[in-house]
């Protein structure tokens, strides 16, 4: 990690220091300042923006390293600036206080943007490395004259606001080799440290996830929940983003999900996720399992970016991506199995993702994870080949290797993949599938029952009022999944015992449709 | 903040109209914004300035980058490039709407596109919107609503036909507007005038202005030269100085 200090200032530097709160400031602060744009014409100086190096950051500190209500500035200020230039601009901020921690750092940085937007005549815009202020002409006439004052009003706003922090202290640095050498030494590898923690921070880590509720006007009863190692299946939110949104509007459409009690660690189900759903969704599902493909799995609204899929006679899962425009193994298209999934149902057998759930180390973790992955797109699998294990990465199947069932068991058991003898789920090494019955052996007695489905032989009828006839031609519906009882599916009725009902390769042909009123012959 | 949107049947001469009424509003107010929020964009054209990026490119860039944008902030991100795209431009600043959305889910984008606008646009006195008849922005939001609804037709029945239907739909999306008037376009007889006067009174639509058929706009046109640029004795030209004067006495 990244050594969190004080910066140097180098002794030749030109150096203006002041402690304390401001008695008055020459300029309006409210959020009605928002949004205001400072147009070239109308601006006295821009500070960063693309034509400077900037930066702003803030660190947590030790309370001791922390002088509150300091600000230094090392450079020009704004009285010696020249109107209509742009000058480098580099915001440091040392914060301090018993509830403050590194985790915390990016969260109270992005509200150096909100504060300052609230000081009349001063816009900032972007973040981090990009950031672009604006200071208006109308600002200097009413009495601005320095940066300090720019400091000072933005640190009484992060304590009235954020009253955890404790002590406040800033460096602003108009300094452009001082600010190049911030950025390059301190600020680019924090930064980059962060970005880092998407991949390193895990459910176990944190004590809250958030909720997504925003397509509730398409799934009124879908709620996202957003973990650590369980990012949104939109593709839009991480649980960063989940964190942030709450924290600044935290009855809005993201909002804060205690996790309660841990019922399930490999499943991922914990009390407090639970009763959130069981709220939200309006009674809809009371649980949810976060890494569970089969068991209570998560809702969606229909917007997920890749769809899971269950084929029994492999016993492994499918991935299908939308925009694959082709029929997977099952003989369905991404967006005939989207429309089971949507709507905001627990659906068995068809989960639909992220992108970004790939790269977890939980990725349905209940079932085995990728090992009992069996088939994706090429295009897919080349995109997330660097999250998928090396020595399973190879026995998962493309479009190039099959592209029907009985290709796609052929490949299966060519490269010995995992479901052929049963699956191994590696967190915990229990044995989790008993593998395809064909090649361990099986001991009950297998009963195959063809359906036939008999055209009604009507005798054709004097016509009928209002029977309608639709043409003869037979129309075949696409071959459903072959079923193999039993499924860990509640709602369906066990088979008795000892006995195994498998139906496969059902196609139902329809001779004739004729639709008739009731009561009518 | 005064909200313009300005709409009708393709062709009947919207953009004409928006961009003489961005034209006249910018002369004698210091902040107007211009949104062409027209798929089929061309009020930069008709005013005469480049634009060099949309607001739905920022959009599309968003919807690829955002599984790699790490911990940064999203919403701060996207106001920050979508500020990169206004156009300032002489007396006015320009925001071009761009491109409909593509495949994939763009609840969040237009989630957070809706709160930056509102943010933005606050700040404007007068906010003039050019946009199709199928009103997309409003019906998704990412523009709240408008003050005013000018629907621009010309005498055919289609145009009229569109009129009705852009008040119905206006009404259905519940747009809250303080009124919604209608502006005649290339009328060249007396009979036409009669029968627009008509449909106006049928639909309780206030008819704004009356424009006649120009030739100088048509060779604009035909040399694909600024609209803004139209000659000050042309009756046009005139008569949409009296319906900017309008909004600009409140």
């Amino acid at each position: 990690m990244v050594e969190r200090k004080r910066i140097e200032i180098p002794a030749d530097a030109k150096v203006k220091v002041s402690v304390g709160p401001e008695e008055k400031f020459p300029f309006d602060i409210s959020p009605m300042y928002e949004g205001e744009r400072i147009r070239k014409e109308d601006m006295f100086v821009e500070l960063g923006g693309p034509k400077q190096v900037k930066f702003e950051l803030v660190l947590a500190l030790p309370m001791d390293q922390v002088e509150d209500m300091k600000v230094t500035l090392v450079g020009p200020d704004l009285d010696e600036m020249k109107e209509g230039e742009s000058y480098p601009y580099g915001m440091l901020y040392y914060i301090a206080g018993s509830k403050v921690e590194t985790d915390l750092e990016p969260v109270i940085e992005r509200r150096n943007h909100d504060f300052q937007n609230y000081i009349e005549g001063y816009m900032h815009l972007n973040q981090r490395y990009d950031i672009w202020v604006r200071i208006s002409k109308n600002a200097v006439k009413k009495g601005l004259k320095s940066l300090i004052q720019i400091a000072k009003a933005t640190m009484m706003l992060y304590k009235n606001e954020l009253p955890f922090i404790e002590k406040i202290e800033a460096v602003y640095i108009t300094d452009k080799n001082l600010v190049e050498k911030i950025l390059k030494e301190i600020a680019m590898p924090i930064y980059d440290e962060r970005d880092r923690r998407v991949e390193t921070l895990h459910d176990e880590d944190v004590e809250e996830f958030y909720s997504c509720t925003l397509c509730q006007s398409f799934a009124p009863t879908n709620v996202c929940i957003v973990s650590p190692d369980r990012p949104s299946l939109c593709g839009a939110i991480t649980w960063f983003d989940g964190r942030a949104a709450a924290k600044v509007d935290p009855e809005g459409p993201n909002k804060a999900v205690p996790k309660g009690e841990l019922l399930d660690p490999i499943g991922g189900e914990y009390s407090g996720v639970n009763e959130f759903a069981k709220r939200e969704s309006g009674g809809e599902y009371d649980r949810i399992k976060l890494h569970s493909f089969f068991e209570f799995p998560h809702t969606s609204c229909g917007c997920f970016e890749v769809i899971g899929f269950y084929m029994p006679e492999v016993d492994g899962i499918g991935w299908v991506h939308r925009g694959y425009p082709h029929p997977a193994p099952n003989g369905l298209t991404f967006s005939t199995m989207a429309g089971q999934t949507g709507g905001g149902k627990q659906v068995k057998g068809f989960l639909g993702v992220g992108i970004a759930y790939f790269r977890s180390k939980k990725f349905i973790q209940a079932d085995g994870g990728w090992y009992r992955v069996v088939w994706m797109p090429k295009e897919l699998k080349e995109r997330v080949a660097k999250y998928i294990p090396e020595d399973i990465r190879d026995k998962i199947a493309t479009e190039e290797n099959a592209k029907t069932i009985e290709e796609l068991k052929e490949f299966l058991k060519k490269v010995d993949h995992p479901v052929v003898k049963g699956v191994v789920r590696k967190v915990d090494g229990k044995k989790i599938t008993e593998g395809w019955p064909e090649v361990v052996g099986v001991k009950e007695e297998k009963v195959e029952a063809k359906p036939e489905v008999a055209a009604p032989a009507q005798a054709p009828t004097a016509a009928v009022q209002p029977a309608v006839q639709v043409p003869t031609a037979p129309m075949p519906i696409p071959a459903m999944p072959a079923f193999q009882l039993p499924m860990p599916m509640p709602s369906q009725q066990a088979a008795p015992a000892g006995i195994k009902l498998i139906i496969k390769d059902a196609k139902i042909t329809i001779g004739k449709i004729v639709l008739k009123k009731k009561g009518e012959k | 903040m005064t909200a313009i949107a300005v709409t009708g049947k393709g062709g009947t001469g919207k953009t004409l109209v928006s961009a003489l009424l961005i034209h006249f509003i910018s002369k004698k107010s210091r902040k107007v914004l211009a949104v062409d929020a027209d798929p089929d964009s061309n009020l930069s054209d008709a005013l005469g300035v480049e634009v060099e990026r949309t607001l739905g490119d920022v959009r599309e860039i968003f919807q690829v980058s955002r599984d790699e944008m790490g911990t940064m902030n999203k919403e701060q991100w996207l106001e920050g490039k979508i500020y990169e795209t206004i156009c300032e431009c002489n007396g006015f600043d320009l925001l071009v709407m761009g491109r409909p959305e593509g495949e994939g889910c763009y609840c969040f984008a237009n989630s957070l596109l809706r709160g930056i606008l509102r943010k933005l646009t606050r700040h404007y006195e007068f906010v003039i919107i050019d946009s199709e008849a199928g009103l997309e922005h409003f019906s998704r939001k990412t523009i709240d609503s408008a003050d005013y609804v000018i629907v621009v037709t010309d005498m055919s029945k289609k145009g009229l036909a569109t009129a009705s239907r852009i008040k119905q739909l206006v009404k259905e999306l519940k747009m809250n507007f303080k009124d919604i008037m209608l502006i005649a376009n290339r009328i060249s007889s007396e009979e036409a005038e009669k029968r627009i006067r008509e449909f106006s009174e049928r639909e309780k639509m206030k008819l704004l202005e009356v424009l006649p058929y120009d030739e100088r706009v048509v060779e604009l046109d035909l040399k694909g030269l600024p609209v803004v640029n139209l000659d000050e004795s042309s009756e046009v030209y005139r008569r949409m100085r009296k319906v900017a004067e309008v909004f600009l006495k409140g």
